[in-house]
Parts: structure tokens; sequence; C-alpha cells
């Protein structure tokens, strides 16, 4: 293991917004491209101002070249994000939301924030949200026990942030079951 | 807290004594737990590292006390209140409380050991949202070394963690630290 201890625990957050990056997005480009092909696959080709699906690394690209719009995906805007946050806020479990939401919308919100309707409201939505699914996985917290937890709906972001306490904590109180007729 | 045998915590965890009484008379060994006798009778009471209790209690030479750390005292606090037991005292600087805990249950009989069992869990859940609470507002303070906040019932329960707690709590702050973050690098230029 060559890696250093801070990086040993989990993933890094800067890791997950990378990964987030391979997920495909719409945009309407200003330029017309050939079709370009990758390893996960072939995109474009681009041709304005037909809309087309490319990933989001991509896209982040062209847009800091000004050579495109990205469009907001289909839950990324206010009423949507609303209506989780009321569920949140009135349910107990987590409400469904894209699995990669926390990374994809702070990366458009930094780089595309004049393609996007009411960019403070979604912040503060975002925000909100955030706050709330964070006290429930501290409630999850309480419930745990040795053998298994289901939290399900959790996003990949909230898992990598509870992961190292809740497997070692999990790991710890395996060791304190005792298992009966364990008997040499 | 493992039984692995290059585990070091493992090692630390038997770092501890243990209240055994001989049940025969065993010749030249007056020195164990450090008597000055040349033999050791019966029914007498010595201190013996954990580490040779084992041999001891499994040849079946000696009945062991179970330990003050796990007194009954002790578990009716924890059971009481198990967030206001210091079990860094009950255990020493860097003691490990649930390892020791953990060896001692492997010894008992299956009723006791379960009860013991139980009594370690139970207080581990009941301590782990307050020591993940704990450490994820350190974790929003920012550099350690600012104002110490939440009064003297909070300061004294961070000093009575033991020492698998005291891993717990910088795993919790390392990652609430990194995750905060990564949320609040707004604005700096993308790409």
């Amino acid at each position: 293991m060559s890696l250093p201890q801070s990086l040993r625990t989990s993933v890094i957050p800067e890791e997950l917004e990378l990964i987030a990056c391979q997920e495909l997005i719409e945009i309407v480009p200003f330029v017309a491209m050939d079709k370009t092909v990758f390893i996960s696959g072939e995109f474009g080709p681009l041709k304005p101002p037909i809309k087309s699906r490319i990933p989001l690394w991509m896209a982040l690209n062209l847009k800091a070249k000004k050579k495109c719009r990205i469009l907001a995906p289909d839950w990324m805007n206010v009423e949507y994000l609303q209506d989780r946050l009321n569920r949140e806020t009135t349910q107990p479990e987590f409400s469904d939301l894209p699995f990669r939401f926390a990374e994809i919308s702070r990366i458009l919100l930094d780089a595309a924030p004049d393609d996007i309707d009411n960019v403070d409201k979604l912040r503060s939505l975002l925000k909100d949200l955030r706050e709330a699914r964070q006290s429930k996985s501290r409630e999850g917290l309480a419930k745990l026990d040795h053998s298994e937890l289901s939290l399900p709906n959790l996003c990949s972001m909230e898992i990598n942030e509870i992961r190292p306490v809740f497997i070692r904590s999990m790991g710890v109180m395996t060791q304190l079951v005792r298992t009966p007729a364990q008997d040499p | 807290m493992e039984d692995d045998y290059f585990s070091i915590e493992a090692i630390l965890a038997e770092n501890q004594k243990l209240q055994c009484t001989f049940k025969y008379d065993i010749a030249d060994m007056g020195h164990i737990g450090g008597g000055n006798e040349r033999d050791l009778k019966a029914l007498s009471k010595r201190q013996i590292p954990l580490w040779l209790a084992y041999t001891i209690i499994y040849s079946d030479w000696a009945d062991f006390t179970i330990p003050t750390p796990f007194s009954s005292k002790v578990r009716n606090a924890l059971k009481a209140e198990s967030r206001s037991v210091r079990l860094s005292s009950l255990v020493g600087a860097g003691g490990l409380w649930y390892g020791f805990g953990k060896t001692i249950m492997e010894m008992l009989s299956d009723d006791q050991g379960l009860e013991l069992s139980e009594t370690l869990t139970k207080a581990f859940v009941a301590r782990l949202t307050e020591i993940v609470d704990q450490a994820q507002h350190f974790a929003a303070l920012g550099a350690a070394g600012s104002s110490r906040p939440g009064g003297d019932a909070t300061s004294a329960f961070r000093e009575g963690l033991d020492g698998t707690e005291r891993e717990l709590f910088s795993l919790a702050q390392e990652s609430t630290r990194r995750s905060k973050k990564w949320y609040e690098d707004h604005n700096k230029a993308r790409r």
C-alpha cells in the first residue's frame, strides 16, 4: 500500500466528481463536429442546433470554450427538488434522487450557471436537501447493528461520507457480538 | 479488537490484569504475579496479566473474578446513561475497553458471556451517535485549537472515550472535513 493514509479509508469527493463526469448530459452545440469514438462509446456527430447527448466532461470542455449550451437534467429544476425536499422532511425514508445528484448539480452550478434557471433557489434547495438527508443518516447510526444496514436511496456522496465510520463501527460490533457455541 | 496475531491493537488490549484465584498448590511458581513465596498456595489471589491468564484459566488451574471495568457498578452506570461513563479512566489512558471486554467475554460461560456482549454492544451503539456528532462538530469548526465549545459535559465525554472510540472519532472527523471542503469549495474557477 503506497497510498497515503488519508486516501486509504475511502474514495475522496474529487474522485467521485471525476466519476460523475462520465454520466451523459444533453447539450445544444454551437459548433459542428464529426462523430467521435471513445472507449466508452461513440458520441456525436454534433450538428447545431440539434440536441445531443454527450458525457459530462466533454460538455464541460465545450462549455468552457463557449461552444455549447448545457441543458439541465430533468431533475434539476426548482419544482422537482422542492417536491423532493417536501418528501424528505415529511417522510422517514430517503427520497429517491439520482445516485450522483450531488456531484452533477454542483458541477453544473459551478460551470454553467448561465444555462440554468433560478440558480440561487436551486443552491439553497440542494443545501436544504443535504441537511435533511444528513440528519437521517445520523439516525441510521443509532440503528446500526453488526450484520446489515439498509439505507435505500442514499446517494454516492452521502455514502462516501459515512462509509469510514459505518464500516469501522460495524467491524467493532461484529467483534463484540458473541456467537454461541464456539467452544474449541 | 481483532484476533489477528499481528494486530497491535489486540496486543495492547491485553495490557490489563485479571484477578485469579488458584485452585491448587503449584510448586515453584510463587513468583507469578509478583509474589514472594516459593510455592503458589491454593486459594491465593494474584493479579495475572491477561496474556498469561488465558493459559491458566483454560487449563483450569484458577478461577477469575470479573475485573472492575466490567463490574456490576459500571454496568448499571452504563444502563442508566452510557454517555456519562468515562471508559478511558476504567482501563487507563489509551486503553481499549471494548477489546478488554471482548477478551473477558470469550473466557466467560455462555450466559455471562452473552450478558457482557449485550452490555458492550448497547454501550457502543448508545455512545456512537454522540461520538459522530461531536466529530462532525469539530470538523465544522475547522482547524483544531479554536474555542472549545459545548461546556463541561461534552468535553468530559470526549476525554472518556476509549481507544476504539477515539479511532472512530478521528475517522468521522476526517471524512466530514473532506466532504465539507468539497461542498464549500464553490466559486473556484472550473477547469
